[in-house]
């Protein structure tokens, strides 16, 4: 397994580094310049040019990848056109942990609830419980997650107003001690941890629910029942063991979308992730800062990917890498 | 033995998923060590929370080129004279200790300024200022008139690119390329300081351009001009002003702490102003409503009413009018112009006639009433009411009359087609509209808008673009019509839009030729005395409502969101924080701990 590891991260270096080639170039070739914002009346028409000197965009389009090429070589991403001239990486670094920990969490709830009520859909099988639970799970998951999130803070931070529509902390929290900052944190995930992991637990649930009835109705399932286990032994034990194995699959591959959730989800709730600056990034017209992200989600979604199928492997003895 | 083990198992499943989530929130807090510890929800009655759409960008106001960072590099940042905007004539008045240009209407004693007095030569050619002693740099350095000279060639460095170099324009060595430094600015001592001119300037204008900000020398002199943007002194300013930064933790909040030994002026009553970054407007509109902040800017006509009901404790206050919507037609032919540098007119917009015809035919007044309401008013040219000594009142805007639009385009030849739209030589009067995405007045606008061309014959379709796309549509000159807005500055300077030279003025995207505008803006500027300028101004406007290159819309009041608890506060044209230093925090029973 270790060798087969070691190749597709081997593969994945042209990969990424393909993908960094393209998007630089699809950006350079998108209208609009970075040095726009300079470009106004009462503004000397040579600030826009000397900006534009400045980030070495007055180069022929071939020598800039080429000068661009030899720094990423030697791991420089280079500065930010947008954010004050700060490293990419610098950049990132203040962002990165908190994407990771808002998809952390989504994560896991997405699969902890998205498990539970596809078992429970499968078991109760046409029930009115599973009905309900499934038209529920398609009600939310075709719902635009956007639109769901404006409506939880219409709800549960205006109305209710039981928790707060931005920020990761309140105004003031480094003085409620280290346990009170950390329930402060969570009390202001709660509403986009949500949002995020309602539409994909029903995604999840749907899998389930569907990998769940195909196992219950295999011979082994009948022998186990018959030889007069409980129940929940069957369910949990013999079915759900079998029944997760293509579940496991999902977790790399919903990586991208719990990534991309949390691009309209920093925006709206104010957190300074890896979303907000990508979108930043991109409406600024910020070279550096959109290959550097293109760089570490495009890094992560290839790892993710790696995951699933070693998850895999390590779940189903009879899957050889 | 198989049911215990089925809850040893669950039980080691949650204490892992407690152990991952505190990991990861643990991870999420330690990036946000910004903010000071001081605080709390009982220090709130002495911070004033401001929500931002955007961070600031570089705490220096040689480079800082965003809004945010303005208005911060204000606070922080001493200023050579203090500016006042006088609401009765639109002028804009400058103050030193014990100088000023007019006679301050506020009444304010003028304590940020660091000019004692100045003195303009009789030629106008130079402006010698004399500097106070008394005022000092946080790290306890005098400020001297080299931090002025030093800053001034910073600003003018093509390898800095500084935003306000501009303002350089009228130094000496200007008009050959580069200012001379050596010869445009002087400083015999340490508290005085002279700027030299390449030909006169009038006073007001002299006042304007060599009142920037100055940055402290002995901090900054040793930093090349290439590293000018990337050193941490940017991030870590060290001003003179009544705020100083406390702590920025970049994309959350930046907060500014009232600093104590500022005589420049005196902090006022409020010790910490936290301004939020919060780049979501509703969620902006939600933290207002639940007295999350305490002040959201620039918020839509529409949100007014559910906002004031919802939470009586906050008012809406506006400013304006600077800001003005237009529609932009095609004076002359883009192709022609692209292919051959040839200017020809527009074969739909070419004639002044038509374009008359095409203001009549909206209803712009529906407009304001339908959207903006009180927070309108109808544009005749690009010079604003609130500029009172150049506005010209005796202009009559062409009323929204339908009939006369139909007759007028059939003087100019366009008669209705079979199928009932406008056609002269084979040509239908149809064309699109563009406008940038997510601006929903404009949106509002331009679908009145084609309603009403559609009614006198007039094909419009509308599409909306991205605004990097549209601008830079709109730089090259591509689009034949379209909806944008401008926003003027205090001092009136058209030629950059309305120029005849379409190489030279750049933002005349309709490339609009009347001689008689370039003419009338050279003799107003040679003007020595500004208000000498009104007769050349007011024929100016006559002009451009005869002409009407676009059809101006409305005239826009900027609105903000304030909370009640904030007293003293005096918005004005140019700055929402012009007088901060005079506002008070009224402890609320929401506020209160």
């Amino acid at each position: 397994m270790l060798t087969y590891i070691l190749k597709r991260l081997l593969l994945s270096v042209p990969l990424i580094f393909g993908v960094l080639t393209l998007t630089f170039f699809i950006i350079r070739l998108a209208p609009g310049d970075p040095a726009a914002f300079f470009i106004q009346p009462g503004v000397s028409p040579n600030v826009a040019e000397q900006i534009r000197a400045q980030y070495g965009l007055n180069d022929p389009l071939p020598v800039q990848y080429v000068k661009w090429l030899g720094n990423v070589l030697q791991g420089d991403f280079g500065r930010s056109f947008s954010r004050a001239q700060q490293p990419v990486f610098e950049v990132i670094s203040e962002a990165l942990p908190i994407t990771v920990t808002i998809a952390a969490l989504t994560l896991v709830a997405n699969f902890t609830f998205g498990i539970i009520i596809g078992i429970i859909s499968a078991v109760r099988q046409n029930s009115f419980l599973d009905r309900f639970l499934t038209v529920t799970a398609l009600f939310f998951y075709s719902m635009p997650e956007f639109w769901f999130a404006l409506m939880m803070i219409i709800l549960f931070a205006l109305k209710l107003q039981w928790f707060p529509a931005s920020g990761l902390n309140e105004i003031g929290a480094e003085s409620f001690g280290p346990f009170g900052f950390f329930l402060d944190r969570i009390w202001h995930l709660v509403l986009p941890v949500t949002v995020l992991s309602i539409n994909g637990s029903a995604g999840i649930a749907r899998y389930v629910r569907g990998s769940m009835l195909e196992v219950i109705r295999q011979d082994y399932i009948r022998t186990a029942r018959a030889k007069g286990l409980p129940e929940k032994v069957v369910i949990f034990h013999h079915a759900l063991r079998n029944a997760l194995l293509p579940v496991i699959t999902l977790i790399g591959s919903s990586l991208p979308f719990i990534f991309s959730g949390a691009l309209f989800i920093e925006v709206i709730f104010a957190f300074p992730g890896m979303g907000r600056v990508t979108v930043e990034a991109i409406f600024a017209r910020d070279y550096p800062l959109i290959i550097a992200n293109t760089f570490i989600s495009g890094t992560l979604i290839v790892l993710g990917n790696l995951l699933a199928d070693v998850l895999y492997a390590v779940a189903d003895p009879r899957i050889r890498l | 033995m198989m049911k215990a083990d089925g809850v040893m198992r669950s039980y080691r499943g949650t204490a892992l998923y407690c152990c991952f989530l505190a990991l990861s929130l643990l991870l999420s807090s330690c990036t946000s060590g910004s903010g000071n510890r001081e605080r709390g929800s009982a220090a709130k009655d002495t911070t004033l929370v401001i929500a931002m759409l955007g961070d600031a960008d570089f705490l220096n106001p040689v480079i800082g080129a965003s809004v945010t960072s303005s208005n911060i590099s204000g606070l922080i940042y001493p200023s050579l004279l203090q500016s006042e905007f006088d609401t009765t004539t639109g002028l804009l008045n400058f103050l030193a200790l014990e100088k000023q240009l007019r006679p301050s209407i506020g009444g304010k004693k003028p304590e940020a300024a660091l000019a004692k007095t100045w003195k303009m030569s009789a030629d106008h050619k130079s402006i010698t200022y004399i500097l106070r002693a008394d005022a000092f740099w946080d790290d306890g350095k005098p400020i001297v008139s080299g931090d002025f000279s030093f800053t001034y060639r910073l600003y003018g460095n093509p390898l800095i690119a500084s935003p306000r170099q501009q303002y350089l324009a009228e130094l000496i060595g200007a008009d050959k390329g580069s200012v001379d430094f050596d010869r445009a600015i002087e400083t015999p001592d340490d508290t005085t300081l002279i700027f030299r001119f390449f030909k006169p300037v009038p006073e007001h204008l002299a006042l304007f351009h060599t009142s920037l900000t100055p940055i402290p020398a002995h901090l900054w002199k040793g930093i090349k001009p290439e590293d000018l943007r990337s050193s941490p002194l940017n991030q870590k300013p060290v001003g003179a002003g009544p705020y100083r930064l406390q702590s920025w933790g970049k994309q959350q909040e930046l907060v500014l702490a009232s600093n104590r030994r500022s005589n420049l002026p005196k902090p006022g009553n409020i010790a910490l102003i936290n301004w939020r970054i919060v780049p979501d407007y509703t969620v902006r509109l939600a933290q207002l409503q639940t007295n999350a902040v305490d002040i959201v800017e620039n918020i839509k006509p529409e949100d007014f009413p559910s906002l004031v009901k919802a939470n009586p404790e906050i008012e809406i206050k506006s400013v304006g009018l600077r800001v003005y919507d237009y529609v932009g037609w095609s004076n002359i032919d883009q192709a022609v112009y692209h292919k051959t540098g040839k200017t020809v007119p527009h074969p739909l917009f070419g004639s002044p006639e038509v374009r008359r015809a095409l203001t009549m035919a909206v209803d712009r007044e529906a407009i304001i009433d339908g959207y903006l309401k009180e927070y309108g008013t109808l544009c005749n040219t690009d010079i604003s009411p609130s500029l009172k000594w150049a506005y010209n009142r005796s202009i009559t805007p062409h009323s929204y009359d339908p009939a006369a639009a139909v007759s007028l385009l059939g003087k100019q030849g366009w008669k209705p087609g079979p199928d009932g739209i406008l056609q002269k030589n084979g040509r239908k009067f149809s064309f699109v509209l563009y406008t940038n995405s997510g601006n929903a007045r404009r949106n509002y606008a331009s679908v009145i808008i084609q309603q009403n061309l559609k009614a006198i014959g007039i094909d419009c379709r509308l599409d909306v673009q991205e605004s990097n796309v549209f601008f830079e549509n709109l730089q090259n000159r591509k689009l034949d019509a379209w909806m944008a807005g401008w926003s003027i500055g205090l001092e009136i300077d058209p030629l950059d839009v309305w120029g005849s030279d379409l190489k030279k003025s750049t933002f005349n995207f309709v490339g609009y030729r009347n001689p008689r505008i370039d003419e009338i803006c050279e003799l107003a500027k040679g003007k020595m005395v500004q208000t000498d300028a009104r007769p050349y101004w007011l024929e100016y406007q006559d002009i451009i409502h005869r002409d009407q290159p676009v059809t101006f819309l409305y005239w826009i009041r900027e609105t903000q969101g304030f909370s009640k608890r904030i007293g003293g506060e005096q918005l004005n044209i140019s700055g929402t924080f012009y007088n901060i230093d005079d506002w008070t925090l009224t402890p609320s029973a929401t506020h209160a701990p």
